[in-house]
C-alpha cells in the first residue's frame, strides 16, 4: 500500500463563505487507488472539501494538485481535468430531459468524441453491471431513488475517471434502498479506482474504506485506516461522534 | 386516437358557438343604437353650441370646432372620417364638421346623413413641406401657377366634384416625361373622398391627380404613401416624405412646425347631421355583399392577413433569439457575479422596452431612429415588435433558467462541460420546456399587438378591415371579420403550441 504514487495532493486549502471559515488549512495527500471515506458531523465542511477538489467550490486559498496539475491555477482547463474526477451527488442530478442511456452517452459522445455505437455499448454494459439494462429507454422521473442513484454512477463510469467523488450518495434514499447502491460502491472499490466518498454508512467505512478521515470544525481531526478510528478513536470528538451515531 | 379526434370535434364545435354568439350578441346591439337614431336636433351653426360634434383628429374642422369646447359642446375626434360618419349614423354625436367635398361624398352613400345649407367656414388647402427644402418648395408653387393657368387644376377637380362633370376629365400624364429628377415621396390619408381615398385597391382622388401633375412637371416619380392624417406633419418634418398632400388648411399652428404652398384650391368646411330618412335597411346577404365582394374588398383582408403573418412571425424570429440571448447573458451575470456592467446596459434595456407603449416604440423608430432611410415600413414593425418581444421573452426565458435545479448545473460542469456546453446541452432544453406556456402567451399578444402597424402606414389585417369601413361605413361585418381572423390565428397558434408541448413532454411523466 506504501508505494502507490499520490494522485491528489492537497496542500494549505482555506475557504470562506463571507465571515464563516468553512475549511481552515488543509493539506493531505490521496494515493491513487484508495478508498476514503470522510466523517464528521454536519457542518463540519466535510462536503465542502469534496466540491472544492473538483472546483465546484473555489478555494480561497491553498493549493490542489490532480494528477501533477494544479487545479487553482487559473491558467488550468478545469474541464479537462474534470473529464478524469466525476462526482456523485446526494440528489443524483440527472438530466430529466434525457432518456437512462442519454444520461450516459452525453459527456463521452460530445466531450470524448466517443462514437454513437460505442457510447451505447459501454453505457448498455454498464447498466446491465448495476442490473437496470432494461432501464435503458426510460427517463429518470420513471425510476425509483436507488435506481436513480445506480445510473448516477453508471453515468460517472462512463467517463473512465480516475477518482470519483461521492457527495453522502446515500442520504437522500429511503432504507431499503441504501443496500443496492452501497454494493455497488463496493464493486467498484475493488475496481482499483480511487474514490473520495462523504458518507454516514460506518458499515460500508469500516468495511470497504482503505482510509478514513474524520472532519471537525474545518480540519482533518483523525486520518488512519478504518480498524484504528473505529476501534481506537484518539480524538474526543470522534469518540462522541461515533457513540452517537453507531 | 380517437379521443384526440374527439378533442378536436369538441373544440372544433365549441369554437363555432363561440363565433356564433359573437355574431348574435353584435348584431343585437347594432338594432338596439340604430332604433335610437332620431331627427337630428341641429338645423343651423348655432345649434353646435352645447352638441357633440364629430371631427377628424388634426383636420381644419377639428381646428376650429374646438372654440365650441368653451361653450359647451363636446368634440369627439376621430383618426378617420369614416368613422365619424358610423358614429353619427349610430346616434353616438349630433353632428360632423368637415370639408365639403368629402361631405358630399358622404351622404351620397348614406341617404340618411344630410348637409346644413349654412357653411361653417371657407378655407384653403395648400401643400405642406418642410421649411427647410425652400427650393422644392419654389418649384412646386411654380408647377401649380402652371397647372392653374393651363386650366389642368379645374379639369382634375371638375373630374371628382360636380355631378355633370364627374369622371369626364380624367388626368393623363402626358408621354415621354423624363423622370430623371428623382422620386416626390408624398405622405396622404386616402379616407378623404374625393380628395385621397382607395379604389379598386388603389390610392386616387384630387389631391393624388395634383401630385401625378406636379411629378410630370417637375420630371420626377411619385411615391405616395398613405399614413394617419395625425401622422402626416410628423412624416414631413422627420424627412420621411417630401410633401403633405391631404387636403390641408393653412393655419398658425401648423405654420409653426412646417411650411405651406401657395392654396391650390378653396374649400368649404359644412355640418353633416343625421336626419334618419330613408334608410332602407340591408339584408345579411346584401351587407356581405357589399363588404367583402363589391370591388374585391375580401382582398383587404386576405392581403392584410399575410402582412400580420409576415409581421408576427419575423418578430416573433426576432424576438425569441434576442430574448434567448439576453436572459443566457443576464443569468449568467447574476450566477457568475461577472460581467456587472453588462448586466446593468441589459437591465436599462429591458426597463425602457417595457416600460414604453408599443406603439410608442413603433413610432419613435419609424420617424426618429430610421427618420432620413427609406426603410421598408414592414421591416420598421418586425423590429419594432422584435424588439418589443425580445425584452418580455428575455425575462420569461430567465425566469425558466432560474427555475432550473442548481445541481443540475453543476452535474453538467463535474461531468467536464463548459459553461456554455452546460447551458446548451442541459439548462436550456429544460427551461424551455418550463417556459412554453408563457412563450406562447407572449406569441398570442404579440400577434394581437401588431394590430397597431397601421399607425406607420402598413396595410395589416385591422387596417384592411378599417379601408373596407371606411368604403362602406358600416362597423359590423369588417369588425367582426378581422377580428375572427385574429381569433382563428390564436386559436391555431395555440394548439400548435399545444401539441409541441405534449411532444416535449414524453418523459414519462
Amino acid at each position: 500500500m506504501e508505494n502507490k504514487d499520490v494522485i491528489i495532493q492537497v496542500k494549505g486549502l482555506k475557504k470562506t463563505f463571507g465571515d464563516l471559515e468553512v475549511l481552515k488549512n488543509i493539506t493531505t495527500d490521496i494515493k491513487r487507488g484508495e478508498v476514503v471515506v470522510i466523517l464528521g458531523p454536519s457542518g463540519c465542511g466535510k462536503s465542502t472539501f469534496l466540491r472544492c477538489l473538483n472546483l465546484l467550490e473555489t478555494p480561497t486559498e491553498g493549493s490542489i494538485v490532480f494528477d501533477d496539475v494544479d487545479l487553482t491555477d487559473p491558467t488550468t482547463n478545469i474541464n479537462e481535468q474534470r473529464e478524469k474526477m466525476m462526482m456523485v451527488f446526494q440528489h443524483f442530478n440527472l438530466f430529466p430531459h434525457l432518456t437512462i442511456l442519454e444520461n450516459l452517452t452525453i459527456a463521452p459522445r460530445k466531450l470524448k468524441k466517443v462514437s454513437n455505437e460505442q457510447a451505447d455499448k459501454k453505457a448498455l454494459e454498464l447498466l446491465s453491471r448495476v442490473g437496470l439494462q432494461d432501464k435503458a429507454k426510460c427517463y429518470p422521473n420513471q425510476l425509483s431513488g436507488g435506481q436513480k442513484q445506480r445510473v448516477a454512477i453508471c453515468r460517472a463510469l462512463a467517463m473512465e475517471p480516475e477518482v470519483i467523488l461521492f457527495d453522502e450518495p446515500t442520504s437522500a434514499l429511503d432504507p431499503e434502498m441504501v443496500g443496492e447502491v452501497l454494493e455497488v460502491m463496493k464493486q467498484l472499490a475493488g475496481s482499483g479506482i480511487t474514490m473520495i466518498c462523504v458518507t454516514h454508512e460506518m458499515g460500508f467505512a469500516r468495511e470497504v474504506a482503505s482510509r478514513v478521515m474524520f472532519f471537525d470544525n474545518g480540519v482533518i481531526a483523525e486520518d488512519d485506516t478504518p480498524e484504528e478510528v473505529f476501534s481506537n478513536p484518539k480524538h474526543q470528538r470522534l469518540k462522541e461522534f461515533l457513540s452517537k451515531i453507531v | 386516437m380517437r379521443s384526440f379526434n374527439f378533442k378536436i370535434k369538441k373544440f372544433r364545435f365549441a369554437l363555432v358557438l363561440l363565433m356564433m354568439s359573437i355574431v348574435a350578441v353584435a348584431s343585437v346591439s347594432c338594432d338596439m343604437k340604430k332604433s335610437e337614431t332620431g331627427l337630428s336636433k341641429i338645423h343651423t351653426i348655432d345649434d353646435l353650441e352645447g352638441a357633440t360634434i364629430g371631427v377628424q383628429l388634426g383636420t381644419t374642422g377639428d381646428i376650429f370646432v374646438s372654440d365650441y369646447e368653451e361653450k359647451g359642446s363636446v368634440v369627439e375626434r376621430f383618426t378617420k372620417a369614416a368613422d365619424a360618419v358610423q358614429a353619427l349614423k349610430l346616434g353616438k354625436i349630433d353632428c360632423i364638421v368637415i370639408d365639403r367635398a368629402p361631405a358630399n361624398a358622404f351622404v351620397g352613400n348614406n341617404p340618411e346623413l344630410s348637409i346644413l345649407e349654412e357653411d361653417f367656414a371657407v378655407e384653403e388647402y395648400a401643400i405642406c413641406i418642410s421649411k427647410e427644402k425652400t427650393e422644392l418648395k419654389n418649384q412646386i408653387n411654380e408647377s401649380i401657377s402652371v397647372l392653374k393657368e393651363n386650366g389642368t387644376l379645374e379639369s382634375i377637380i371638375s373630374n371628382y366634384i360636380g355631378d355633370d362633370t364627374k369622371g369626364k376629365f380624367p388626368y393623363v400624364s402626358p408621354e415621354n416625361v423624363d423622370r430623371s429628377n428623382g422620386t416626390l415621396r408624398v405622405a396622404t390619408n386616402a379616407t378623404f373622398e374625393p380628395y385621397e381615398y382607395m379604389e379598386g385597391g388603389e390610392i386616387v382622388g384630387i389631391d393624388i391627380d395634383i401630385a401625378r401633375a406636379i411629378c410630370d412637371i417637375l420630371g420626377m416619380n411619385l411615391k405616395i404613401e398613405d399614413i394617419e392624417f395625425d401622422s402626416i406633419i410628423s412624416a414631413v418634418q422627420s424627412g420621411k416624405s417630401d410633401i403633405g398632400l391631404s387636403g390641408m388648411t393653412v393655419t398658425q399652428d401648423r405654420l409653426k412646425s412646417i411650411d405651406f404652398t401657395q392654396s391650390y384650391t378653396t374649400a368649404t368646411q359644412v355640418v353633416i347631421v343625421n336626419t334618419g330618412s330613408s334608410n332602407e335597411k340591408l339584408s345579411f346577404k346584401d351587407k356581405f355583399h357589399n363588404n367583402f365582394i363589391v370591388d374585391s374588398r375580401w382582398k383587404n383582408i386576405t392581403n392584410g392577413l399575410l402582412v400580420t403573418l409576415q409581421i408576427s412571425f419575423f418578430a416573433v424570429l426576432i424576438g425569441v433569439v434576442l430574448g434567448f440571448v439576453i436572459a443566457i447573458m443576464r443569468s449568467t451575470c447574476d450566477k457568475t457575479g461577472k460581467y456587472k456592467i453588462l448586466n446593468l446596459i441589459l437591465k436599462a434595456y429591458l426597463t425602457i422596452i417595457r416600460g414604453t407603449p408599443t406603439m410608442v416604440q413603433l413610432l419613435i423608430i419609424y420617424y426618429v431612429i430610421f427618420a432620413s432611410t427609406d426603410i421598408n415600413k414592414v421591416l420598421v414593425a418586425v423590429i419594432a415588435f422584435g424588439l418589443n418581444s425580445s425584452a418580455y421573452i428575455a425575462e420569461i426565458v430567465r425566469g425558466g433558467i432560474m427555475a432550473v435545479d442548481e445541481g443540475q448545473f453543476e452535474a453538467g460542469r463535474s461531468l467536464g462541460f463548459n459553461y456554455n456546453q452546460t447551458m446548451w446541452y442541459f439548462i436550456l432544453p429544460q427551461a424551455f420546456r418550463t417556459v412554453l406556456p408563457s412563450l406562447c402567451n407572449e406569441f398570442i399578444v404579440l400577434i394581437k399587438e401588431t394590430s397597431i402597424s397601421g399607425y406607420i402606414g402598413i396595410m395589416d389585417l385591422t387596417r384592411g378591415g378599417d379601408y373596407i369601413r371606411s368604403r362602406t361605413y358600416e362597423a359590423f361585418m369588417p369588425l367582426v371579420a378581422v377580428a375572427l381572423v385574429y381569433l382563428i390565428l390564436v386559436v391555431v397558434l395555440t394548439w400548435l403550441v399545444s401539441k409541441l408541448e405534449k411532444r416535449l413532454k414524453n418523459d414519462g411523466k
